[in-house]
Parts: structure tokens; C-alpha cells; sequence
């Protein structure tokens, strides 16, 4: 116990106490009285290699350690100042001009940072905050914290009725007052003449003005840097400081509308004046929404924080349209939290309410306007509105980690509660204030949240910390991220559902007797020659096949699928869990599956060689596959083998089998190239989503490969035979049941979906988009053709895919008969049958299939339109997750295999901004945003180069030589993955190279 | 939002503006209510503290077996609603005043020479007029000298402190300071211990950590925290004879 033999000085007798008493508003509208003591003191160093007299001052640390003095004895002179000179910034010049304090080199050494300052900078932003101490830690920069408020010769007692602004630009005069007399003193003390100058920097004109007066030397930044060496570098940065100053100066709004009643919102909508709908961020622009109402055709645009007024993406809104002269045209600029909130802070400055909207926002929007004046016609101006109420939140819990920059105390140790940002992984969803005790340790980790409100006086809403996932980046955590940002739920099955499960277990089998219960009402199907066809490694086989020729010339074809329903009664517990996941999810590494894997992968699974229960469609088709007769039934059935895709193709195109099986495999690809053929002639849409397969060697099942989806001529075949049996079984559901058939939607998209996509393709290549019905979509779709570029037709294909609303699942009797179409499939009415195993829509269709041909009775639940309704829009939610979390997979996987890689691809400019544009790579699937400020300098400069709306193209000067770009160009990219700042995904980064 | 204590290591000065091994301003009155039989009153920084002692007394309330030779000391801690910076009224339940009553009274049960009153109570009542950290430390020191102020024999003062650990400057060595006598805003941010001794010999009689810190910084903080301890007894013991004086004078003049 050596340290028990240090002595301990006691309390010591050189401070004076003071007190420090300030009043504290909080948010509830209290006050609070905060009475802190301050004990003053003179032992604190003025830390210049210069005195003396300060050397012994400072009392050692308990590890006996004294601090080194900073400021250098030989400061550097400039022409003002050729004696020498120490600085002494007030706040404003280090949160305007941080660059310039941190340039390196000879300039901005020597510099006092005073306590007073410290403590404003820290109170305007954070990260400017860690950068000053950053500063004073770099010893070249010889930066130096003098706590002038815990020096009793520099101690400043605020005075009544002055502002704290004026009583800190006091202080930090005092200070340099202190310090050109006590460095005059050192100076003389050691029979010297010259000692170095104390200058205030400062850009107001107050301080200046007082400063002056006081005969404190002062100047301003500009005239400061002009006697510098480096003047021109450094005026530069300046310029740009100045210019943030004047937007600070602006006044900003500090609170957000408030809502209107719900009675008011109400009445509004329902008299129009009003309008309500589903409020949508752009994932390009966070400060732009756009909400679809049924009285406009286009999506109506909120522009900038105070028009969408705290809505979250997925909130449901009610808006109010703005009058025409303020309508907008959508934003042609990408616009990044990250970029323009980076220097915020989390922790809310409680003496003052912050500003809802930043002065940054405020001119990035700006800027916009500007633009649409200049160059974009009228006719692109849309409706705009604002957000005067929300009806519904959409709330949930979001996956994100927490900004590194704005945690106050990086320890790990430190218990202090503080505020920090939580950044999301949605991009469109606002950066989260959550207030927690653990930050230091949530660093680095993937974390899920919540958000609990937004007051009006919150620029960002407040949330909470749940949990931690794990570290970014690792697999565990990212996989799990990506199931609870897509609400799947990945738990295994409890018990209560495995209980519902046959008790034999693997071992059940169809009964071998057919006076067994379990035959009753089933044709044995055994005979025929049935075979499945399905991606390779597929285990949940749903549906299979068999054609043969009658003696009449047509054709017997049959699509038989899993019974499922036969081993998912209907409100039990599995039934349930089923119907609240609705469908099974496919990641790249992983599926979590709708039903337990005894059913999926084994007992309903059409495995070959063995006998399954069935519900099958069989139809008599003519040559031309006309439907002559068409027959439902539950059945018994032995596949004969199970094919894949390409498996299959090879067997159909080897003309040396000529076995039964093989020749029901050709009428079926026959009749299903008659069948496509028709549907095509109808107006049906080909249209293209990019698909990648990620190769993983399957023990490590670490990504090796990323390849484009092959389609074969059988992927077409089961395709078409499982359209034509969804189609058959909707229309016998909807015969049966009216009013509940579970039914499948795809409405028209309206034709202002299809206006930029027409109008670029005119532009740029001549060609004409027709839309008045899917056919003739269609049929435009397919002279879309550039000779010298066959991928172009697909790129186009892949552009208006993204025009179209989305399918949906309804309850027939909640639309009128002419809205069941398909738009996409041309079909005037369709239902999911072919995929129980894994679609929650498919087990329902099947029990109203099977009570449409009185095989059971329809339980309760599936008569009632309110029932069905509710199902149908729980599978909505969970079919679009699935989608999404399974293309979130392929990208995380995609830029997993891209790691540490640099590869230069093809790809096709797809969407052009004024500062940036998106490029699809077609061999790994991707798009990446390629900003003009990223640009290597030998291609161009963002400020320099130039934006042509109408033109879709963008010309990049600045760089050796001028190039335009423009939309559906073919260019060079090269690939290469980092870490994304703002979502923690690794992702794949883009350049342009030639 | 004020600096934190993060900043300590840039120029070893705390929040307050003290150094590492200063006390707060203690300042403390004996005999400042005529009703109790002792009391006193205190100021640890802002944490303010009036405790009044009644007894040694019979005991009010007769529990079944009350056998006991040794007076026992009964503890109230009354934290009134203004003493912290948001006015919340505490129940008298509540978890952390129940610990810091069996706290207090367990320490000067072994203090007070109990056995010279069997089947007594001595009943030490403590307001909290206002926190600022150090709780447990104030209400032992003001206990100790209203105590004393009843006359109530004991084998010696309590003194008490706290002590907490600096934030690292860095994370490759450890230089953290330990940190004396905390005020509120250093206990909410900073890993800390309460510590008390008895006798000019410094027994420990308190020792009470509820935060997490690194092994290796223990032994200094306990090391700081008895030190502490020492001068809080001799600016107890002053404050006792000053009164004393004060008595005599008073008495004989
Ligand atoms: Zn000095």
C-alpha cells in the first residue's frame, strides 16, 4: 500500500469561493433555480514557455504529473504582428471557421482556447466540439484550455440584466486582457523587451468595437488571415465560413404547426378541403414526402421539415394543399441527412429552444427553387401541400447505431446519461434522439429502437434504446437487423403450434387402406405420371405437374398442389402463427419459414417417389390450350421425379428419351409456350426486377460469388400452368363465395406514373411510350430497342416496372367486380393457390376451394368479410417485407462478396439528379448514387458542373477535359465496397471511371 | 450543456474549479434547535443537512422482544421535496432513503456506547434541505455532530466522504485521477465511493460502493477517501470545540 503514504494536500487555502446561479427551463415549462459552486483560484498556469512565474504554479495531479506549457516562447510573427502573437477565438470564429483552425502548418499555432469558448462551442454543436479538443491534443498546433472562469483575476460575474452572450464576450476579453499584462510582466521579469501580442478574433462587431475600446488588441478573421503567408488558401475558407454566419443570422422558425383536432381533420377530409393518405420520404431526398389521395392523379409533394411536420414515413396524414404559386416541382437533387445535420447536436440546449429547421435545410431547398424557376416548365410543377394532422402513426422499431459524433463521453466507464443520435438504417426515416446512460458502449454496435414522440419543439423526435443486436457488420447482428427492420418473425416455433403437428411425426404417411377417413373424398391420383419442377436444392416442393394426351387429340394437364390444408385446421395455434407470419421468408442464407419444417419440407412436400395428398386442378386444354373443361379435386398423388429448372430443360430437349413422363414434360412445354403466347397477346407485361443469386460455399456459407438469375424455357412452363391454375380456382372461389373470396389485385397504374418515363425515353431516344392499357405497354415496351445496346430494353423494362402500383391481396366483396383485374398478368381475375406451403393466401384459397366443391364445410372465419379483410391486409404488410428483407439479404450478401474487391463494370446511368446519378450494374444487380462531390478531380468538379433538366444530362467540367452524362448512357464504374457512414451497411461504392 | 468532467484531464480542475484532492466549503453549526435534545446543522458544498437527535428515550413503539441491552439508535431521513433541482416529492418508502437510514443507524451503532442506556432509543432525525452529491457523507458527518450535541457518549466521530475516479485522459494508460468530496454533477457522471472512519486512527466503519470501476483504481480512491476522512474529522472536531468555547464563554460570562 505505497499510495497510503502520499500526503494529501488539504482544501487548499488560495480559492475564493463564488457561486454561479442561473435559471433552467425545461421543456414542461418549469423553472428550475441551479445554484453551482465555483471555487476561484490563482494556480492555474497561463502555460507560455515565456514565464516563470507560472512554472510552480499548478499543483501535481495524484500521479504527480504536471503539464508541459504549450504556448511557444517564439510565437510566429506575420506583418501585423512582427513581435509575435497568441490567439485568443471567441465561439463564433471556432464554429464558423473550424477548417481554418485545423489547417496544417505554420498557420493558427499558439492559440488560447478559453474555458468561456470551450463551453459554447460545446453548447452549439458537439462534433465541432470534439473536433477543439481534437485540436488541443495535437501538440504541433500547440493549443492551449485556460479555465478563465475558475481564475479568480479572470472570473466574470454575470451582471444583472446582462445576456450571457454579452457576459461570455466579457470574459473573453477579460481574459486577453489578463494575458497581454501578465505576459508583459514574464516578459519584463526577464529583461526583455519584446513579448508577443494577444489577439482577440472575432467577427462581431460589438466585441470588436468594445474590444477596441478596452485597448484589447482585436481583429477579425478576414483582416487577420489577409497578414498571413498562406492568405489566399486560407481566404478561401473564410469566404465559406462567412457565408454559413449570415444564414445563422436569419431567424428560424423553433416550433412546428400544430395539429389540427381529429374532429377537424375529420370534417376537412370529408367536405375535401382536406385530403388523407400515407406519408412517403424519397430515398433520395429526406426532406421531400409525397402522399397518394384519390383526388389527384399525382402523388402530392411535402417539401422541407415545417411542410411535413414531424410525419414519419408510413405515418397515415392529413394534408392541406398549398395555393398554386407555391407549388413544386420534385426535388432533381439528392439531398443526405448526414450531409447537412452532421454538426448537430443530440443533447437539446435547454436555456435556449433549438430551430426546427436548420439554416442548412432552409438553403438546400433553396437552391432548388431556384433551379425549377430557371429551368423547369411550369407543367412540371406538382401539387404541393403541408401536413396539418396525422390519423395514425405507423410507429415501430427501427434498427440503426448510434452516431459516433454525438456522444458526449467516449469512456466506458462514464455513467453520465446523455443525449445521442440514433441513426436508422431506413434512410428515410429521421435521425432518433434517445437518451441513454450506455453510449459509450452502444459505439460500434447494431441497435434497435423506438420512437416515443415528436413535440413541436424537437427538431428530431425522441425515442429509446431497446437492445443491442451485436457488433455492426458481423453476420448475427446484421441478419437479425434485417428481420426486425423487415418485422419478420424469426423466433422457432413454440410449442403450443409443434403440438398441432401429426404425432407420427416423419413416420406419417397416407393411409395404405382407402376406407381410411383421410381418403374420403379423394381421387388416387398414383397412376398418373406426375413430376415437380423447381429451383435446384428446392426441399418445400408445393406444386407438380403432369400433362397427357386423350384419345380425343386434347390435352389432360394437371397442377397438383400440397394439401396443406388438410394439416392446417383452420383457428388452431399453427393456423394462427401462420396467418400472423403469412408467408415463409427467403434470405440468402437463411428461411424462416411460414410452418414448422415437418410439414413444409416433408409431409406436405410433393417429394418424388412417395405418395402425398394433393389438391389438384385438372383441365382438358385443346391444341390451342383452350380451356374445354376444368375439374377441382383433393387427391392422392406419386411424383415421379423431381427436376430442376435445368434438369428439366435437358431432359425435354434430349431427344433420346421417349418414355411417357418425358412426353407429357414436351406437351407441357408446348402447351405452356400456347398459353404465354395468348397471355402476351392480351396485353400481359414482361417486365424485369434485377435478381442476383449469391454463391456461398455452403459450410462457411460465406458469399463467393455474385451471379444474374437465368431464366430457362421451364421456368416459363411452371410459371404459365401455375397462373392458369391461380386463374381457374379465383374464378370458381368467387363463383362460390362472392362476397369473400381471398382474391389478388393489380390495379392500373395511373397514367402520371408512366409521364417522366414517356418523356426521358422521347428525349434521349426517340421512342414513344404508350400507356392506355397494359397491351399497349407492352407492345411500346418491346420497340424499345437500341441495336447497338441489348441490355437497354431490359434497363427500360426495370424503369417501368417501378412505375406500377404494387398486387395486392382483397376480400372480393369489398370491390366492384371491374376492379378484380390483374393489370400485369392481363387476367380479369386471379388468386394465389400454387404456394401453401409458404403464402398464408394460398391456404385460405384452398378452404374456399375446398368448400366450393362441398369436399368440407368453410369454417367461420372464412365467411366473414371483415375476417378476410383483416387477413388479407396482415399479408400485404408481411408479403412486401418479405420482398424487402430478402433483397436487403442479397445486398448485404452481394456487398459481403464484394469485400475488399475492385472490379470495373458496365453499367447504365438510370436516374439523373442536379448533383449526382444512379448507376445499375446488371451483373451484380446493384445501383449506387454517384455524386458530382465525389468525383476524382480529373473528371470534374461539382460546383462547375452543369445540370440540363430537360435534357436529363449533366456536364461535368472542372476536370481535364468536359463530359457530359446523361440518362440510359453506358458507362464504366469501378466497384469497390466501404462501410457507409450513416446506415453502418457495408455497401458498394461506385465511381465513375471513363 | 455545461462541460462534463470528461474535461478534467485537460487541466486537472473539476467542474467546480477545484483540484483533485480539495474538499467543498464545509461549514457546520452545533445546537440550532432549542426542541431536540441535540442537534446540527451542516453544509457539505450545497448539500445542506439538519439532523436532530431525541433520547436516549423509551422506545414508542414496543416491538415483542425488546430484550436488547443496548440502546438502539433509530434513523428517519426526511429528504424534502425542494432539496433537489426538480421539486418531487419522495415517499418516505422509498428504496434508497430506507438503505441510507440502515446505513446511518448501523454505522453508529457500533459508535455509541450502547450499553449505558439498555432498552432506550436514540432517534436521529435527518432533514435533506438540499442535495448536491455526498448524501450519505453529509448526513454522517451532521449525525456525528448533533450526536456529540446531545451528548450521547461514543467511542469517536464518524467522518465521512466520497471519492470518485477521473476520466482517463486516454485509453492506453490509465492516469485517472481519484477525485475528493464529490458535488452532484460529478456523482451522476463519474464511477465513486462513499467512505467513512471512526477514530483519529481511521477504522472504516462505512464503505459503500454502488458503481462499477476498474480494480486497479480502487486502492487509490480508498487511499484519498481516508485521507478525506482525517480532514473532515479535524473540521468536525474544530467546529465541536469552537461551540464548546462558545458554551463556556457564554456560561461564565
Ligand atoms: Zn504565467
Amino acid at each position: 500500500m505505497t499510495s497510503l503514504k502520499r500526503s494529501h494536500a488539504s482544501t487548499a487555502p488560495t480559492t475564493t469561493l463564488s457561486s454561479k446561479t442561473y435559471l433552467r427551463t425545461l421543456k414542461s415549462g418549469k423553472v428550475q433555480k441551479i445554484v453551482r459552486e465555483l471555487y476561484l483560484r490563482q494556480d492555474i498556469p497561463c502555460s507560455s514557455q515565456l514565464c516563470t512565474a507560472c512554472l510552480d504554479l499548478a499543483p501535481p495531479s495524484f500521479h504527480r504529473k504536471t503539464e508541459p506549457f504549450v504556448l511557444s516562447a517564439t510565437p510566429a510573427a506575420t506583418k501585423q504582428y512582427p513581435q509575435g502573437h497568441y490567439l485568443v477565438p471567441d465561439t463564433n470564429a471556432f464554429l464558423s471557421a473550424m477548417d481554418l483552425f485545423e489547417t496544417e502548418g505554420a498557420a493558427f499555432q499558439d492559440v488560447i482556447v478559453l474555458q468561456t469558448v470551450l463551453e459554447e462551442v460545446k453548447n452549439r454543436s458537439l462534433p465541432l466540439y470534439n473536433r477543439l479538443i481534437a485540436l488541443t491534443k495535437n501538440e504541433g498546433k500547440r493549443f492551449y484550455v485556460f479555465f478563465n472562469d475558475f481564475r479568480l483575476e479572470t472570473y466574470v460575474q454575470r451582471d444583472a440584466g446582462e445576456t450571457i452572450n454579452d457576459r461570455n464576450d466579457r470574459a473573453v476579453r477579460k481574459a486577453c486582457a489578463w494575458y497581454a499584462e501578465h505576459l508583459r510582466q514574464a516578459v519584463t521579469a526577464r529583461q526583455s523587451a519584446r513579448y508577443p501580442a494577444v489577439i482577440m478574433i472575432s467577427n462581431d462587431k460589438d466585441s470588436l468595437r468594445k474590444a477596441n475600446a478596452e485597448d484589447i488588441e482585436a481583429s477579425n478573421l478576414e483582416s487577420y488571415v489577409k497578414g498571413l503567408p498562406d492568405a489566399d488558401r486560407l481566404l478561401d475558407m473564410v469566404a465559406s465560413s462567412r457565408e454559413q454566419r449570415l444564414a445563422r443570422e436569419t431567424k428560424a422558425e423553433t416550433l412546428y404547426p400544430e395539429y389540427l383536432s381529429m374532429s377537424a381533420m375529420l370534417t376537412g377530409v370529408k367536405n375535401g378541403t382536406l385530403h388523407q393518405g400515407i406519408f412517403n420520404v424519397s430515398p433520395y431526398n429526406y426532406l421531400e414526402g409525397t402522399v397518394h389521395v384519390p383526388a389527384f392523379d399525382r402523388a402530392l409533394i411535402v417539401q422541407g421539415r415545417e411542410n411535413s411536420n414531424r410525419a414519419v414515413s408510413g405515418d397515415i396524414v392529413v394534408i392541406e394543399v398549398l395555393p398554386k404559386d407555391q407549388w413544386k416541382a420534385p426535388s432533381s437533387k439528392v439531398i443526405e441527412e448526414e450531409d447537412l445535420g452532421k454538426n448537430e447536436n443530440a443533447e437539446v440546449d435547454e436555456d435556449s429552444s433549438e430551430a426546427i429547421v436548420t439554416e442548412r435545410e432552409r438553403r438546400a431547398l433553396q437552391e432548388e427553387v431556384r433551379r425549377a424557376h430557371g429551368q423547369v416548365a411550369e407543367g412540371k410543377k406538382q401539387p404541393t401541400a403541408k401536413v396539418v394532422g396525422i390519423i395514425k402513426r405507423n410507429w415501430r422499431q427501427y434498427v440503426g447505431h448510434v452516431d459516433k459524433d454525438s456522444v458526449r463521453t467516449r469512456t466506458k466507464d462514464s455513467r453520465a446519461q446523455q443525449t445521442v443520435f440514433l441513426v436508422p438504417m431506413d434512410k428515410r426515416i429521421p435521425k432518433i434522439r434517445v437518451r441513454t446512460r450506455q453510449a459509450a458502449g452502444l459505439l460500434g454496435q447494431r441497435v434497435l429502437v423506438t420512437i416515443d414522440t415528436w413535440d413541436r419543439e424537437s427538431r428530431y423526435p425522441v425515442g429509446h434504446f431497446i437492445r443491442s443486436l451485436g457488433e455492426l457488420e458481423t453476420k448475427g447482428a446484421e441478419t437479425e437487423a434485417l428481420l426486425l427492420e423487415w418485422d419478420v418473425q424469426y423466433r422457432p416455433f413454440p410449442r403450443t403450434v409443434l403440438d398441432c403437428l401429426p404425432p407420427e411425426g416423419h413416420e406419417w404417411e397416407v393411409p395404405k387402406s382407402v376406407d381410411d377417413p383421410g381418403w374420403t373424398g379423394r381421387r388416387d391420383l398414383t397412376d398418373l405420371l406426375i413430376c415437380s419442377i423447381d429451383p435446384p436444392g428446392c426441399v418445400d416442393i408445393d406444386d407438380a405437374l403432369h400433362a397427357r394426351l386423350l384419345p380425343n387429340g386434347n390435352f389432360e394437364v394437371g397442377v397438383h398442389i400440397a394439401d396443406v390444408s388438410h394439416f392446417v385446421k383452420p383457428n388452431n395455434a399453427m393456423d394462427k402463427e401462420a396467418s400472423l407470419r403469412g408467408t415463409t421468408v427467403y434470405l440468402v442464407d437463411k428461411r424462416i419459414d411460414m410452418l414448422p419444417m415437418l410439414l413444409g419440407t416433408d409431409l406436405c412436400s410433393l417429394k418424388p417417389y412417395i405418395e402425398r395428398y394433393a389438391f389438384s386442378v385438372i383441365w382438358e386444354l385443346d391444341k390451342n390450350a383452350d380451356i374445354v373443361s376444368s375439374t377441382f379435386t383433393k387427391s392422392v398423388i406419386r411424383s415421379r421425379e423431381a427436376f430442376s429448372y435445368e434438369a428439366a430443360q435437358l431432359r425435354i430437349d434430349d431427344k433420346s428419351q421417349q418414355d411417357d413422363l418425358t412426353k407429357g414434360m414436351r406437351h407441357l412445354m408446348m402447351l405452356s409456350k400456347r398459353l404465354r403466347a395468348k397471355r402476351m397477346a392480351a396485353g400481359a407485361l414482361n417486365l424485369a426486377s434485377p435478381e442476383v443469386r449469391v454463391q456461398t460455399e455452403s459450410e462457411t456459407s460465406d458469399p463467393v460469388d455474385v451471379q444474374t438469375k437465368q431464366l430457362l424455357d421451364t421456368n416459363q412452363l411452371v410459371e404459365e400452368f401455375m397462373l392458369l391454375a391461380n386463374i381457374s380456382v379465383a374464378s370458381k372461389i368467387y363463383e362460390a363465395f362472392p362476397q369473400t373470396a381471398l382474391l389478388r389485385r393489380h390495379a392500373a397504374p395511373p397514367k402520371t406514373n408512366f409521364e417522366e418515363l414517356g418523356n426521358q425515353l422521347k428525349v434521349k431516344k426517340g421512342m414513344e411510350l404508350h400507356t392506355d392499357s397494359s397491351k399497349a405497354v407492352a407492345d411500346s415496351l418491346d420497340k424499345c430497342v437500341d441495336q447497338s445496346e441489348p441490355f437497354f430494353n431490359t434497363l427500360v423494362r426495370i424503369l417501368a416496372t417501378r412505375c406500377m402500383m404494387s398486387a395486392e391481396y382483397f376480400c372480393s366483396g369489398t370491390q366492384a367486380p371491374s376492379e378484380f383485374r390483374h393489370y400485369g398478368l392481363a387476367s380479369e381475375i386471379y388468386t394465389h393457390f400454387t404456394s401453401p406451403i409458404r403464402r398464408y393466401a394460398d391456404l385460405e384459397a384452398h378452404r374456399q376451394l375446398a368448400a366450393a366443391i362441398d369436399y368440407e364445410p368453410l369454417d367461420a372465419s372464412l365467411q366473414s368479410k371483415s375476417k378476410i379483410e383483416a387477413v388479407c391486409k396482415n399479408i400485404n404488410v408481411r408479403h412486401r417485407n418479405a420482398q424487402m428483407a430478402g433483397r436487403a439479404s442479397v445486398e448485404y450478401y452481394v456487398g459481403q462478396a464484394l469485400k475488399g474487391r475492385v472490379l470495373e463494370e458496365d453499367g447504365f446511368i438510370m436516374r439523373i439528379f442536379s448533383n449526382g446519378f444512379v448507376v445499375f450494374v446488371p451483373r451484380f444487380g446493384i445501383e449506387g448514387l454517384i455524386r458530382l462531390r465525389d468525383l476524382p478531380e480529373e473528371v470534374g468538379r461539382e460546383q462547375d458542373s452543369v445540370f440540363d433538366s430537360e435534357d436529363y444530362s449533366l456536364t461535368l467540367r472542372g476536370g481535364k477535359v468536359e463530359r457530359k452524362v446523361e440518362l440510359f448512357q453506358k458507362v464504366t464504374v469501378k466497384i469497390s465496397d466501404e462501410a457507409e457512414e450513416s446506415t453502418g451497411k457495408r455497401k458498394i461504392k461506385l465511381q465513375l471511371t471513363k | 450543456m455545461p462541460l462534463d468532467t470528461s474535461t478534467y484531464a485537460l487541466a486537472h480542475l473539476r467542474l467546480d474549479g477545484r483540484r483533485w484532492n480539495e474538499l467543498r466549503r464545509l461549514h457546520a453549526s452545533l445546537s440550532v434547535q432549542s426542541s431536540s435534545d441535540g442537534s446540527a446543522y451542516l453544509e457539505q458544498g450545497n448539500t445542506k443537512i439538519l439532523a436532530t437527535v431525541s433520547g436516549p428515550q423509551e422506545p414508542v413503539r414496543r416491538t415483542g422482544r425488546d430484550g436488547s441491552s443496548e440502546a438502539k439508535i433509530e434513523v428517519e431521513v426526511n429528504v424534502t421535496p425542494f432539496s433537489g433541482t426538480d421539486r418531487k416529492r419522495r415517499a418516505k418508502g422509498e428504496k434508497r432513503v430506507q438503505e441510507l437510514q440502515l446505513t446511518v443507524a448501523r454505522a453508529f451503532q457500533g459508535v455509541v456506547l450502547g450499553h449505558l442506556y439498555p432498552h432506550s432509543v436514540v432517534e436521529v432525525r435527518l432533514h435533506v434541505l438540499s442535495q448536491d452529491g455526498s448524501l450519505l457523507a453529509a448526513c454522517l458527518n451532521a449525525a456525528t455532530l448533533a450526536l456529540i450535541d446531545a451528548g450521547i457518549p461514543m467511542t469517536d466521530y464518524i467522518a465521512a466522504c466520497t471519492v470518485a475516479s477521473s476520466p482517463s485522459s486516454d485509453q492506453s494508460i490509465d492516469d485517472s485521477d481519484p477525485l475528493l468530496d464529490l458535488n452532484g454533477l460529478e456523482e451522476q457522471e463519474l464511477p465513486f465511493l462513499s467512505i467513512a472512519t471512526s477514530g483519529e486512527e481511521g477504522k472504516v466503519c462505512v464503505l459503500m460502493m454502488e458503481t462499477k470501476v476498474q480494480m486497479a483504481r480502487l486502492e487509490a480512491m480508498v487511499s484519498v477517501g481516508l485521507d478525506g476522512c482525517g480532514q473532515i474529522r479535524g473540521i468536525l472536531d474544530e467546529v465541536v470545540r469552537q461551540h464548546g468555547k462558545r458554551v463556556l464563554e457564554a456560561k461564565v460570562g
